[in-house]
């Protein structure tokens, strides 16, 4: 591992990188603590409570201690150690105890040195909430939907929709149709059901407006000496719609703003919740603040913003401009932990609130001395519903699904969360780093969402991406993306009001005119409407578009073009944004260009071209020269590799359980943990810049094994590579499976039956394993089918032992007792087993360049080949047909480089695209091949070997060199399945399947097929009849049967007379005979599968009679019934 | 032996120089034999010398980092003095102890203890601190674990002889290999057609330093051969030089170079003895084998382990 030490103060430099990488999680959390809880519990709308026939009405129940109640409720730190407990909260966050600990700290408190934080420890496991996408927030998107036609009568397949979110990160999504006559509807979901309103009331509505106002406004942005050219937006055609707009609000009679709201009040007072008292004028200014762009406070903004997007609306309709894409990343942001939770909580407490009002006024109903007054028995019934709150929170995040009535405006319901895998370092960046487009986009058959765009460049890695089924859909972060937030890079949490302002006045000195209050008379060609935020602040001249750019300002200029894109200035401050760093040509103030290159005509430059990687992706050195599925490939192996997982790990196990099973028929919940650990892991000799910057050697995860590429036995063929067995012999590839079962007896205990852990001390077969208080030694090795632990159960008084499962011997690495519910009985404990896993054949192993297979043979030391002169045997034989087809020339690249650099004791730089950044005059490897040179080696990585089994020179030259191996998780000592005889299925007697119940494989039709048509029947009789269901039915040959069959008694004498002699009793054979016949005359005996007796009972159970003629079918003289 | 068809014996006397000899490393000559015989006395001298390793680890206690089975590898590593195993027996064999490897006669005790209670600095478990009943076996400190304070580590180790084709742990030899000898021709009527420079480029060629010029009379001598590695690159520089024929190299048939070293059990001169000894006890065995004679401890050695 790392080998220098350097002081504390750089060590944690060392690792700033690494946690920058995690910040989108931990800094959306810290808001949420910091101010986002105060905003949201601002916007719970007050309830109010009045009971009939009592005149005190009770207003705002929602306590002024909720904060604080809230935060130590749920969200209160607890040491992670305490699995039981369902403390809900983000490590590393500002709550943590752990917060801005160094790494002394950590490691002082069982922690990783690393331990970058963002997940949330619940039930004993670690989950992380999954960033999602979601449509950019207060973004108004033109979109051509086929779905848009099934709103109704009239509707178009065109709409113009808009996310908008509030302070508290609650969204309600507009949508704005076009309709068959040129009108539009504005829609919007409440309550389960989407309500469409005609434009013009809600025009009406906003402000105090006339007709005549609303027609310019509308028509600003078109005037009669526009031809279609660059820049125009709008048509002729619409004064024709808004004169409809007009016409359908007048089709109503409603003619002034209070008629509207009126009409609107009247529409929603029945949906409104807790404005079933309340006029028609309140409720509709209710549901205009509630729902209608919530994102903005001043009706007059609405306006405006209704009316920017109905002029958007009809300039796509009339293919002015184009519609938005939104699958492309511009449009979209993400879906954070703390904006997640923040969303969910006011939903619970809204409903908490809903739930606790219904309870009180049935009270004060019921009970008439019930005082609303009374503050104390108020809050009694608040408390009452108050646990599922914290509940919900809880089970959100530990199951990932979010029970709410109205969605939240969240694209999916469930699989919000995910485990934080700590299989290796590699899938636990990952996991963190990962951004998925959404579980419903998973169904659809198109492959548009999953095409990697344009836009995502550099934010999104284009090789880290799984292949199948959620391929382009489960993308991540490059190494260098970042997600705004609330906090600027000071860690000061961001005024955005302030921001606004101070842009709004930088935009006005550059000539912006600000609206004040209503949209201005002109539109695109000539100005430019400006939005911050979603909010139109002003219009600018298209000519004079310059911006002074605070922190992390997204400028979205869409420039005026002909069916491009609708043109506008567009400004984004707020949190939940990709950004990435580059150079950017900023004009400085005093003329200078900050010392960029004046040749270089780009406005942005990238700083590295590994910026565009994500950085699983990065750590594949030289990837630039493989073929690119190769790199996708290693990707997905890099996070399969058995590696290093933790280095505290001897304090992680109670709190890494994870679900794999539920053992609920032994009264026990039984949880399992497996991980996976590797017992002498090395740095790379051939690394990435990546490598290094986030820490890597913390967590390493292969071996540099000495790689010689050729076919040497045959055992190499198909990807299947040979291994020395004396490297294995010395630890190469060693490893250990650690696996947690964490028992809670008192989980499953019902009533008064309580169960315990407790040694026998009746019986004397319990092993010595078990100590005195029922639990394994540590230390000791335990058998299949040994018995590990028992349990007492206090009732029945007896002690049941509990055997090891699976057929591999363990050791007990560790057993910890959970003492927390500790009335005088143990009943919570976890035992950590270990494995000893060494490579055998059928493991599987790759290289870092998407380059796996299965090791075929452990081949002994002495008949691998040789090198005359250094005398090194290879540890690993791979197939030279392994790269032609698939190219992956970094492979070899590292070999070379990884000798050169073992010979020089240096590692080698191997991050790619170097060369496109440096002025490299040569290629890699004429930088590389005088380095071996130089050593007495050849130039191109090859060596003279001999024969190990006839010591003789071998006639071509091998390609031997160090390589980086990892090896994978897969391993057959999990997976091989093999049965002679065993378990067999109740009903048919066939063998049954499952590797679990020592099942068999399935020998199926197309299996069968094959022995068809070989002609193999003696082989498919043994498959198919003799090892599976063989069976020997008694039929009836006179009427056919094969159920009627029944055993005649014998008579008993004989048994009686072996009785008075003292013999043993000898069973009698058997005799049968036809109940339908009456005899037993015609009984044969038959060889059946059993299932085909199966099948005559199941035909027999419908009233068929399956009838059997067998071909020495005696006849009955007399009484024949040939017809059936 | 019955003689080959016609009578012929095709019996040859290898011939052995040493040319150095220290206590882990030798280079020596072997002459007048073949490959299948060179081949045979390396393979034997990798994995069928016998030597003394850990086998059997008792662990009494451990809060050490690693884990039992981990330790108990790596106590298995550690090259143990090997001299007098030859002279053992393989605990199967053992009488005396019905093969349990308990007795003097197959097996060494080694007992360790170590606890740290020095407050600042970790403890250092070394090879050094395994204390055995036999007070002949020592090593060298090889670094078994390190201990924090307050972790202690306590167990018994039994070393058993072995031999490497069944664990490596077994192998007393680091490296062996052998080379064949070169025999370079120089054709100098050719090679007075070359210029200096061309002569330096031939030089050059070659990675590991074969040749050189000499620097009085210009001319290319042959500095080592022995440097050579068989890579062809001169041969190729050659041909490209359109002088085929200018160098021309042979591998000798008849002539090895080995190079032995050894892991510290035994000392190098005791691993070719002893891998002579061996090979000659398996050919006794094959001999013997006609006669179904009771092969005993040889058996072992021709079944492979």
């Amino acid at each position: 591992m790392a080998a220098g030490k350097s002081s504390s103060a750089s060590k944690e430099d060392q690792y700033a990188a690494l946690r920058e990488l995690y910040r989108p999680h931990i800094d959306s959390f810290d808001y949420f603590i910091d101010e986002g809880l105060d905003k949201m519990l601002q916007s719970i709308r007050p309830v109010e409570i009045t009971v009939p026939n009592s005149p005190t009405t009770l207003r705002n129940i929602l306590p002024a201690s909720i904060r604080f109640s809230l935060l130590f409720f749920f969200f209160l730190p607890f040491a992670r150690r305490l699995q039981f407990s369902g403390a809900v909260f983000c490590v590393l966050s500002k709550l943590c105890h752990l917060r801005g600990a160094d790494s002394e700290k950590l490691i002082f408190h069982g922690e990783e040195a690393t331990e970058m934080g963002g997940y949330f420890i619940c039930g004993g496991m670690e989950r992380l909430v999954r960033i999602l996408i979601l449509q950019k927030r207060n973004y108004p998107m033109g979109l051509i939907r086929g779905s848009f036609v099934n709103r109704g009568a009239g509707y178009t397949d065109k709409a113009v929709i808009i996310r908008c979110v509030q302070d508290d990160q609650s969204s309600v999504t507009i949508k704005l149709y076009y309709l068959l006559n040129g009108s539009a509807r504005l829609g919007f979901w409440l309550g389960g059901r989407e309500f469409l309103l005609p434009v013009g009331i809600v025009l009406k509505a906003l402000i105090d407006t006339s007709d005549r106002e609303i027609f310019t406004s509308l028509t600003c942005c078109y005037s009669d000496h526009y031809e279609r050219g660059k820049g125009v937006v709008s048509t002729q055609l619409i004064g024709e719609r808004a004169q409809i707009i007009l016409d359908e609000v007048r089709d109503l009679s409603l003619f002034t703003r209070t008629e509207c709201l009126l009409h609107l009040g009247k529409y929603f007072r029945s949906v409104m919740e807790g404005f079933e008292k309340d006029d028609f004028e309140t409720v509709a200014e209710a549901v205009l603040k509630d729902y209608i762009f919530v994102h903005l406070q001043n009706n007059h903004d609405k306006f405006n913003l209704l009316i920017f997007m109905l002029q958007k609306l009809y300039a796509i309709v009339d293919q002015t401009a184009s519609p938005d894409k939104a699958d492309a990343l511009q449009y979209q942001e993400v879906l954070l932990p703390g904006h997640l939770i923040t969303v969910f909580l006011k939903d619970r407490l809204q409903d908490w609130l809903r739930k606790s009002k219904r309870l009180i006024v049935e009270e004060a109903t019921k009970n008439k001395s019930f005082d609303l007054n009374d503050s104390q028995e108020v809050r009694k019934f608040l408390s009452k519903t108050s646990a599922y709150v914290g509940k919900a929170i809880q089970s959100m995040i530990k199951v990932g699904k979010v029970n709410s009535q109205s969605g939240l405006d969240l694209p999916q319901r469930d699989g919000m969360t995910i485990h934080a895998e700590r299989l290796n370092f590699h899938r636990y960046i990952s996991h963190f780093r990962s951004v998925h487009r959404g579980s419903s986009f998973a169904k659809m058959r198109t492959t548009s969402v999953r095409k990697l765009l344009p836009e995502s460049w550099g934010f999104l890695c284009p090789v880290h991406t799984p292949d199948g089924e959620p391929c382009g859909l489960l993308n991540h972060m490059t190494s260098t993306c970042r997600i705004s937030s609330f906090y600027n890079s000071e860690g000061a949490t961001k005024d955005f009001q302030k921001i606004k302002m101070s842009l709004i006045a930088r935009l006005v000195g550059a000539g912006m005119a600000q609206l004040l209050p209503r949209i201005e008379r002109t539109g695109p060609p000539e100005v430019l409407h400006v939005h911050v935020d979603g909010c139109i602040v002003g219009s600018i001249a298209s000519a004079k578009i310059e911006e002074v750019i605070p922190e992390d300002l997204e400028v979205g200029y869409v420039p005026l073009s002909h069916g491009g894109a609708y043109p506008g200035l567009y400004l984004f401050t707020n949190p939940a944004r990709f950004l990435r760093p580059a150079f950017m040509e900023i004009r400085c103030p005093d003329g200078g260009d900050g010392g960029r290159n004046k040749l270089f005509p780009a406005t942005h430059e990238e700083i590295h071209p590994t910026a565009i990687l994500s950085v699983v992706a990065n750590l594949t050195p030289w990837s630039d020269h493989n073929q690119s599925p190769r790199n996708m490939y290693q990707c997905q192996m890099a996070k399969q590799t058995m590696g290093f997982c933790g280095q505290a790990l001897k304090f992680r196990t109670d709190v890494k359980a994870f679900h794999l099973q539920m053992y609920v028929i032994l009264l026990l919940a039984v949880r399992w943990l497996i991980k996976i650990f590797f017992q002498t892991p090395q740095t790379p000799i051939v690394r990435t810049a990546t490598y290094s910057k986030y820490c890597m050697d913390e967590f390493p995860s292969g071996t540099n094994a000495i790689v010689a590429v050729l076919s040497y036995t045959g055992y190499d063929m198909e990807d299947a590579m040979i291994l020395n067995k004396s490297s294995v012999d010395r630890g190469m590839f060693r490893g250990h499976i650690f696996q947690t079962e964490c028992i809670d007896l008192s989980a499953k205990s019902r009533d008064n039956v309580t169960e315990f852990f407790c040694k026998s001390n009746l019986s004397r077969d319990t092993t010595a394993s078990i100590e005195s208080d029922g639990l394994p030694r540590i230390g000791e090795n335990i058998f299949p089918n040994e018995q590990y632990y028992s349990v007492c159960n206090n009732l029945t008084g007896t002690v049941r032992p509990i055997k090891l499962k699976g057929s591999e011997p363990a050791a007990i690495d560790y057993v910890a007792v959970n003492g927390t519910n500790f009335k005088d009985r143990l009943q919570k404990a976890n035992i950590r087993l270990r494995r000893v896993r060494n490579p055998i054949i059928g493991d599987k192993f790759s290289s870092r360049h998407g380059q796996k297979g299965v090791c075929s043979q452990l081949w002994p030391d002495i008949d691998m080949p040789f090198s005359a002169n250094t005398g090194m045997r290879p540890d690993l034989i791979i197939n030279p047909h392994a790269f032609p087809s698939r190219m992956t020339i970094a492979m070899l690249l590292e070999s070379i480089a990884a000798k050169a650099g073992s010979l020089k004791g240096k590692f080698i730089d191997a991050t790619p695209f170097a060369s496109s950044v440096k002025e490299r005059s040569k290629s890699i490897v004429d930088e590389l091949g005088p380095m071996l040179a130089s050593y007495g080696f050849n130039y191109h990585g090859t060596e003279v070997l001999y024969s190990g089994v006839f010591g003789t020179e071998m006639k071509c030259e091998i390609f031997l060199g160090p390589v980086y191996y990892q090896r994978l998780r897969h391993m057959v000592s999990d997976k091989f399945q093999v049965r002679t005889t065993g378990r067999i299925d109740q009903i048919t007697r066939q063998p049954i399947g499952g590797r679990k119940y020592g099942g068999g494989i399935r020998f199926g039709e197309m299996e069968r097929d094959a022995l068809l048509a070989h002609g193999a029947s003696y082989l498919l009789h043994d498959r198919l009849h003799s090892c599976s269901d063989y069976h020997i039915a008694d039929v009836c040959s006179i009427c056919g049967s094969l159920l009627t069959a029944t055993v005649i008694k014998s008579e008993s004498q004989k048994k009686a007379k072996r009785d008075m002699l003292g013999l043993p009793t000898v069973k009698p054979p058997k005799n049968f005979a036809c109940q339908a016949c009456k005899t037993s005359k015609g009984m044969e005996t038959v060889a059946m599968p059993y299932v085909f007796r199966y099948l005559a009972s199941e035909l027999a159970a419908m009233n068929i009679k399956l009838e059997l003629r067998l071909s020495n079918r005696t006849e009955l003289p007399t009484t024949t019934s040939e017809e059936s | 032996m019955e003689r080959a068809a016609g009578g012929v014996s095709y019996q040859r006397f290898p011939r052995v120089r040493i040319r150095e000899l220290k206590d882990d490393y030798a280079k020596f000559e072997l002459r007048d034999t073949d490959a299948s015989m060179a081949n045979a006395l390396r393979r034997v001298m990798i994995a069928e010398v016998p030597t003394v390793a850990i086998d059997l680890v008792e662990i009494e206690v451990n809060s050490s980092v690693l884990n039992d089975e981990f330790i108990a590898h790596r106590l298995g590593l550690i090259p143990l003095t090997s001299a007098a195993a030859m002279a053992m027996r393989f605990s199967r064999d053992c009488d005396a102890c019905d093969g349990d490897g308990s007795c003097e006669y197959c097996s060494v005790e080694f007992h360790l203890a170590a606890r740290a209670t020095d407050s600042d600095q970790t403890l250092e478990v070394t090879s050094n601190d395994l204390r055995s009943t036999d007070p002949k076996k020592s090593c060298k400190g090889i670094l078994i674990v390190k201990l924090r304070r307050g972790q202690e580590l306590r167990l018994r180790a039994i070393a058993r002889k072995g031999i490497g084709k069944d664990h490596a742990k077994w192998s007393p030899a680091a490296t062996v290999t052998f080379m064949y000898e070169p025999e370079i021709r120089i054709n100098e009527e050719l090679m007075e057609t070359l210029t200096l420079e061309e002569k330096r480029n031939l030089v050059e060629s070659s990675p590991t330093k074969v040749f050189n010029i000499d620097p009085n009379t210009q001319q290319v001598v042959v500095e080592d051969a022995e440097a050579y590695t068989y890579d062809d690159e001169v041969i190729k520089k050659v041909d490209a030089m359109g002088k085929p024929g200018l160098i021309e190299i042979n591998a000798k048939e008849d002539s090895f170079i080995f190079t032995v070293e050894t892991t510290g059990a035994i000392t190098a001169y005791e691993l070719i003895m002893n891998a002579i000894t061996v090979l000659r006890q398996k050919l006794d065995a094959v001999r013997l084998q006609d006669d179904d004679a009771d092969l005993g401890e040889l058996g072992a050695h021709l079944v492979g382990g």
